[in-house]
């Protein structure tokens, strides 16, 4: 690892009130807003990615990028909007840079005490749904967690995924006929 | 009310059937809707996929390992006063490669003129011999440090540039 030298430390700290200024909100709204969504956005990254590390690692460059970003936001729910459309081309590009299908994350059934049934199989449907879900096209993946998991309104969905909100609804009809047919398929 | 109470078909009740899931809702009595979702095959299929979907979520969610806003601020902080430094070395690296390459230029030059100067009607190459033999007459001491001099800025001008713009990388 390359030490760092005293010239850099002094433009490190010579830049340190210029890179203050570019962030959009200060240390404690970004407190705030992050206890509010940072769960669900990993959540949301999990799925979608299907690797908790990388979940982790989109997770920190996320928030960098709200940050950095030069967006205004109206209210809050519009930059939460922001923020997971921003995690959603992150996602996109981590796929086009190495092929990436979601894959489970879980580990459930391994941590699942076979003695208590409900949670045994409760951690069976989870596995089944992880593995359904990685069955789908990633648009049918984001749009049903949006609209299922998180109870996001078809015009959230509409401005996280960039599509047309009269769209929305057909769109997700097809996709959770999709998980519908796969959820049966494994059940038979 | 759905168009046709199958599987293959939108009803208007779905998104009431899912803020009830999200909402938490599901185990308040709520007779209309769960009496509706027992007839209808759409909302049937949407409840039991918002349920799954959304358990899955929370459960997620609560397992969640994320790094404290602290450390995130952090991190995006330090990252954030990189960039600028690296942007703000910019033009100095820019001005660097500039320097170098006219003081090479220069050196160049230089040596080309001096070079003219032994072959003042400009057509040296036509008389390279006699070029060398005049040469033969500078002393040998004098020729072999300019030609050092001459290699060793060949040599450590890119090696100079390279290391003056590397911190930047």
């Amino acid at each position: 690892m390359r030490e760092v030298t005293l010239s850099e430390l002094s433009r490190l700290d010579a830049a340190a009130g210029e890179a203050d200024e570019v962030f959009q909100m200060d240390e404690d709204a970004f407190r705030l807003f992050y206890e509010r969504t940072a769960r669900p956005v990993w959540a949301y990254l999990a799925r979608m990615t299907g690797d908790a590390r990388q979940a982790d690692d989109l997770l920190q460059e996320a928030y960098y990028r709200l940050l950095r970003a030069k967006t205004t936001y109206d209210t809050d729910a519009h930059r939460r909007n922001y923020l997971f459309r921003i995690a959603t081309n992150l996602v996109h590009d981590m796929r086009r840079r190495r092929h990436v299908d979601a894959v489970p994350i879980s580990d459930e059934l391994e941590h699942a005490d076979p003695r208590q049934s409900d949670a045994a199989t409760h951690a069976a449907r989870r596995v089944d749904l992880s593995r359904a879900m990685a069955r789908l096209k990633p648009r049918e993946r984001e749009l049903l967690w949006l609209a299922y998991a998180q109870g996001s309104s078809h015009q959230e969905i509409a401005a996280t995924l960039r599509l047309k909100t009269s769209s929305i609804k057909a769109l997700l009809f097809r996709a959770r006929q999709r998980l519908a047919t796969v959820l049966r398929e494994r059940e038979s | 009310m759905s168009r046709q109470t199958s599987g293959h078909s939108a009803c208007a009740h779905e998104q009431d059937i899912v803020d009830l899931v999200v909402g938490g809702r599901l185990d308040e009595r709520d007779d209309t809707l769960r009496a509706h979702a027992a007839e209808c095959r759409a909302c049937a299929e949407t409840l039991e996929l918002a349920r799954l979907l959304h358990d899955d979520h929370k459960a997620l969610c609560e397992g969640a390992p994320v790094p404290s806003a602290g450390a995130v601020w952090w991190r995006a902080t330090i990252r954030a006063r990189a960039e600028a430094a690296r942007t703000a070395g910019q033009p100095i690296t820019l001005l660097q490669g500039i320097a170098a390459a006219t003081a090479i230029g220069l050196f160049v030059a230089l040596v080309g003129a001096w070079w003219r100067s032994l072959a003042p009607d400009g057509i040296w190459l036509e008389r390279f011999d006699e070029l060398l033999s005049r040469s033969a007459s500078v002393p040998v001491p004098l020729v072999l440090s300019l030609l050092l001099v001459l290699a060793a800025c060949l040599i450590v001008a890119p090696i100079a540039v390279y290391l003056a713009t590397a911190d930047d990388r």
